[in-house]
């Protein structure tokens, strides 16, 4: 049974033999960002800080990259603990839960920018 | 008439013995062919009960994500007009031999705005429907799992989805059944376009969102109990479910989204109304979109534009 530690909070949960990262923050009722939880997407991915874990499923090198594999990346729905770990969550204050709106937004605000800055016409 | 339907989907997946699992136990495909790609990948070839073309979904060890779609054109001269369009819309397109897809005949490739490969055919080898041509029963008695009949349409992201429908406008003569655009003014901005060349209500969907991505890729069933069918099944199986039974308030039909193995995106798709090219197009602005996408809960879900393979 291994430990994480979870920042920015410090909290410490202890976590199944062979459950995944993110099975044991939802075992210990943690609630944070998830996608298809099968390891394509991408979006659950944590920072880890101490420690080593092991992927217990192939991963495709389009959502872990080769960088991603050397920095500490983590794919949480797939990645098992192999002694304890810290762990950084990530975006965990603001979320934006729909980025194609987002993306509408930002594009409104760069011409509501680009109108207020553009020389007045003579 | 050119483009008659979405022809196969062939993508990739990290581990093929669980995605046969899925794709061939819990969806109920029927397995026609496994081989090993030019590049060494294991490759798994899947019809439905009623699709009669040998093939509609391929699966490719090795990632996630969509290699290509293959549309099949009416008639052989299909093929040189669709050609022809492409190439005055300004792609590049490369003639496809017979055989370089197994049991697809000749056809075009070309690459198209959104980073999609699409292929052009008229011919596959055809192995029939399940029930067969001869006083045929309305389902085969011994489907496996949620025993879907065919493969039904597809979701991709882009960052243009305007140049993307008029790509499948122009190249396809797809015309759009459905929007979502950011007014109802003529300098709106389109968010989403779900395009048919058919009564069938969308053969191919475009949003907003990074290039070459597959949000899902659908199968078709006939209606409510279908879908809630469907969507015990996949808990009996323990699939990762994404959307419990809802209904679209674009297109109207009914859905249940779920993820493969690999994380790619799944969708049974349920009822909806008949398409035509004389219909008004409806349109959603992007304030109800929520409405637009889950008609019931009228709120995206934070995984819908964001979860992509």
């Amino acid at each position: 049974m291994a430990t994480i530690i979870v920042q920015p909070s410090g909290a410490e949960i202890f976590i199944s033999p062979d459950d995944t990262v993110l099975a044991g923050l939802q075992k210990a009722g943690y609630a944070c960002t998830v996608g298809c939880r099968r390891g394509g997407c991408g979006i659950c991915k944590v920072d880890v800080l101490e420690g080593s874990f092991t992927y217990n499923r192939r991963v495709a090198d389009s959502v872990i990259t080769a960088t991603e594999r050397a920095d500490g990346t983590c794919l949480s729905c797939r990645a098992v603990p192999d002694e304890d770990l810290t762990i950084q969550m990530r975006d965990a204050s603001l979320r934006l839960v729909n980025p194609l709106l987002g993306q509408l937004n930002a594009k409104a605000r760069e011409r509501a920018r680009a109108a207020s800055t553009a020389p007045e016409e003579q | 008439m050119g483009i008659m339907r979405l022809g196969y989907a062939h993508v990739r997946v990290t581990d093929m013995t669980e995605a046969k699992n899925h794709y061939g136990s819990t969806m109920g495909l029927y397995e026609t062919l496994e081989d090993v790609s030019p590049e060494g990948n294991k490759r798994t070839f899947y019809k439905g009960w009623d699709e009669w073309d040998h093939h509609s979904v391929v699966l490719e060890e090795g990632g996630v994500g969509v290699v290509k779609y293959g549309w099949k054109a009416q008639h052989e001269a299909d093929i040189e007009a669709i050609e022809n369009k492409a190439k005055t819309f300004g792609l590049t397109v490369e003639r496809m031999s017979a055989g370089e897809n197994p049991e697809v005949g000749d056809g075009i490739r070309f690459t198209t705005t959104s980073d999609h490969v699409f292929e052009v055919y008229h011919s596959q080898t055809a192995i029939g429907t399940e029930v067969g041509t001869h006083n045929p029963d309305p389902f085969p008695r011994h489907l496996v799992g949620i025993g879907v009949p065919a493969l039904d349409h597809s979701l991709i992201t882009c960052e243009d989805p305007k140049l993307m429908e008029k790509l499948l406008m122009d190249v396809f003569d797809f015309y759009p059944t459905e929007r979502i655009q950011t007014s109802l003014e003529d300098d709106h901005e389109l968010a989403g376009t779900w395009l048919t060349s058919n009564n069938q209500i969308h053969q191919m969907a475009v949003i907003g969102g990074p290039q070459g991505k597959l949000h899902h890729f659908a199968f078709r069933l006939d209606d409510w109990s279908q879908v809630g069918h469907a969507a015990d099944l996949l808990t009996m199986d323990d699939v990762a479910v994404d959307v419990t039974p809802t209904r679209h308030g674009i297109t109207r039909g009914q859905t249940t989204y779920f993820f493969d193995p690999s994380g790619n995106r799944n969708e049974v798709f349920g009822g909806g109304y008949l398409a035509f090219p004389d219909r008004p197009t409806n349109v959603w602005t992007v304030d109800q979109i929520g409405k637009g996408i889950f008609y019931h809960s009228r709120e995206l879900n934070e995984r819908f534009t964001s979860v992509l393979t």
